[in-house]
């Protein structure tokens, strides 16, 4: 695919042929999105209407990400953190070389959120990194709402001292019998 | 020893002879591995510490690991379990009382053990069978440049490890994965399990031999031959326990047995690369098998100090790696005792896997790794009939064991379906009288209970792989 083309392309991605693919649910009609916003750089998003938990929904979310990237045939990816200007209350996770290396660390995979309570119009925000508790609304009132993420995949040696990255296949091993699709 | 016949030490030492009789003759030299142990490259500062960092070095910059050695690193290993609180997780890692407790269940070693073998994403999932069932919590990995081993695939790549010798392209992933582990680190060699596995192969465990011959110069000989296999002869030690000299030791053409094209250059021995069948390091005799390297090569040198030194390295396959550290015992046992975590060293293996790709997966099982010996002359002959590797049938339940935890972490591994703990495994089985139940839980007073007998219970790990 030319980059030209695939620029700004919405692209529905049905489940895979695979092992790991058969194990999941298959998820509804818009439920995941995967947009090719530049070149390896894609904005991935999880929509639903009945709230569960925001740890399934994120594991989902990382799930298909960790997809994508094989897809993709790629072997891992960096997570990009989605930080609104002044949302520093929560750490940007520091690179250390000397310290241990991971294949994943999913304290860090934090998406952005948005969601619509009782049916309204408008998306209500809500950002890991600004410090506020998790959506304080009662979760039966949610009636929409959206996981993004954006991710950057790559091929060969994985970066494991960046604390966002991800090894695609060891990800996608630990979450395969976690997760299913949100409606 | 192999109580040798006439005829076939004179053939031996005729053959050795001709190591120093004029070119053009049949030459055979002998070896006997006096020690073996990874091509981990210790850079550390010898008995020097620093916090709870143990010989920090250019190596591993905080030292070797330190996994459940002490109650933070516990906690912080415990907080990646999804079904555990932060109170539960507080009072494993600070268990009530301390080794001199004479209760083995409330002591550290075995609550921590027992913990530690179920940290899945759910509270059934045993852990060292079914690793990626469980978070990664990380594990210190080699910065340093320097390594040893062979260039395997031909390549200088940005990453490669430079030899101590300057040769660049370097593939020893193994040594970056598990370089820091504290087992296998230490300076002379001194890393417990290098120690422990050597003592085990010197008293008698397994013997390796090398037989190297050709029709040329010994020193300079293109179409020389290399022999590297079992022996079932033990290992002879001279007055000072050291490995003797010149004794004779029989080869086994088995299936750790392997016979490559070589070519000696300047007295340096160095192999084709092909695939390479000889034992793989043991300290238990469940572990004995074959370490398989797969497009492997063997250097052998004659140091400047009249010792000699061998080199093997290829591809291994992570799971008879993973199987290989893990299993001798169990997990639990072995991460407590030895300070290491076999989840952080299940996915380091996996992530700088970089051989033997496989197509149906789109994955490498293989990742490249180098062995180092200290060879000691030696006769080394044909056995008067071809024979097998002896087994000990006395030892079956452990290979049995052994091969069955071994081979539920594979299905598990290639179904992703995670697997019950087969009833022949050591994973969840008594240790000083202190099984594990499910969930992570230390069962005082079932299976066999060893501490009857007046041992230190609690405090140290007398587990027996049978």
């Amino acid at each position: 695919m030319k980059p030209g083309i695939a620029l700004g392309m919405v692209v529905w991605f049905c489940l895979a042929a695979g092992a790991a693919d058969e194990m999941v649910p298959p998820a509804g009609s818009g439920v995941f999105t995967a947009k090719q916003v530049r070149p390896g750089t894609f904005k991935l998003v999880v929509a639903g209407h009945q709230f569960t938990s925001r740890g399934e929904i994120e594991k989902y979310l990382a799930y298909r990400a960790a997809r994508l990237t094989i897809e993709q045939g790629a072997n891992w990816f960096t997570f990009k953190e989605d930080r609104a200007k002044g949302e520093s209350a929560v750490p940007v996770p520091a690179r250390d070389p000397e310290g241990p290396r991971y294949s994943f660390r999913m304290k860090y995979f934090r998406p952005g959120w948005r969601y619509k309570v009782n049916g309204s119009p408008t998306w209500t925000r809500w950002s890991p990194f600004s410090g506020a508790a998790f959506i304080s609304a009662d979760p039966k009132t949610i009636t929409d709402f959206e996981v993004s993420a954006e991710i950057v995949v790559h091929k060969g040696p994985m970066d494991d001292a960046d604390p966002l990255a991800y090894e695609a296949y060891a990800l996608s091993d630990l979450l395969v019998n976690q997760v299913s699709p949100p409606k | 020893m192999f109580n040798c016949t006439r005829k076939v030490c004179c053939i031996a030492v005729m053959a050795a002879a001709g190591a120093h009789t004029a070119a053009a003759a049949h030459w055979v030299k002998g070896y006997v591995v006096g020690f073996y142990e990874p091509a981990f490259r210790y850079g550390g500062r010898a008995d020097f510490s620093r916090g709870t960092e143990i010989e920090p070095g250019v190596d591993c910059p905080h030292g070797s690991t330190i996994h459940f050695a002490v109650p933070a690193q516990v906690a912080k290993s415990l907080l990646l379990v999804p079904w555990r609180t932060k109170e539960e997780v507080e009072a494993i890692a600070n268990p009530p009382a301390d080794g001199l407790n004479r209760d083995p269940a409330g002591v550290y070693f075995h609550t921590w053990r027992a913990a530690s073998a179920y940290r899945g994403y759910n509270r059934d999932i045993e852990t060292y069978i079914n690793p990626f069932a469980a978070e990664d919590p990380g594990q210190p990995e080699v910065t340093s440049r320097i390594g040893e081993g062979f260039n395997l695939d031909g390549k200088i790549k940005p990453g490669d490890f430079v030899s101590p010798d300057g040769e660049e392209g370097i593939d020893n992933e193994l040594y970056r994965a598990w370089g820091c582990d504290a087992p296998w680190r230490g300076a002379n060699s001194n890393g417990t399990l290098v120690l422990r596995s050597n003592d085990k192969m010197l008293e008698g465990l397994y013997t390796i031999v090398i037989r190297v011959s050709g029709n040329k110069d010994p020193m300079n000989d293109d179409e020389a031959t290399l022999e590297i296999g079992y022996s079932p002869d033990q290992i002879m030690k001279d007055a000072r326990g050291n490995v003797g000299s010149d004794y004779s030791y029989r080869i086994l053409q088995s299936e750790q047995y392997t016979k490559l094209k070589a070519r000696v250059k300047d007295g340096v021995v160095e192999t084709e690369q092909a695939d390479i069948h000889m034992p793989q390091i043991a300290w238990f005799y469940n572990q004995l098998r074959d370490a398989f390297f797969r497009e492997g090569k063997i250097r052998v040198i004659v140091n400047s100090d009249g010792t000699v030194a061998g080199l093997v390295g290829g591809y291994r396959d992570w799971r008879d790696l993973y199987a290989q550290n893990v299993y001798a015992q169990s997990g639990g046992v072995q991460g407590v005792r030895e300070h290491e975590d076999h989840v952080a060293l299940y996915y380091a293996l996996r992530r700088h896997a970089d051989g033997m790709l496989n197509t149906k997966t789109g994955r490498y099982d293989g990742i490249s790794c180098a062995y180092r010996m200290k060879l000691t002359p030696a006769f080394v002959v044909d056995p008067d009939k071809p024979m097998a590797i002896p087994s000990r049938e006395s030892e079956a339940r452990g290979k049995e064991g052994y091969d069955a935890t071994m081979a539920a972490m594979i299905k598990a591994a290639e179904t992703l379906v995670p697997q019950e703990v087969p009833p022949a495994s050591r994973e969840l089985a008594a240790t000083d009288g202190i099984e594990i139940g499910p969930g992570g839980v230390p069962i005082r007073g079932r299976g066999r209970k060893r501490a009857a007998d007046g041992k230190a219970q609690g405090s140290s790990a007398h587990s027996d792989p049978q």
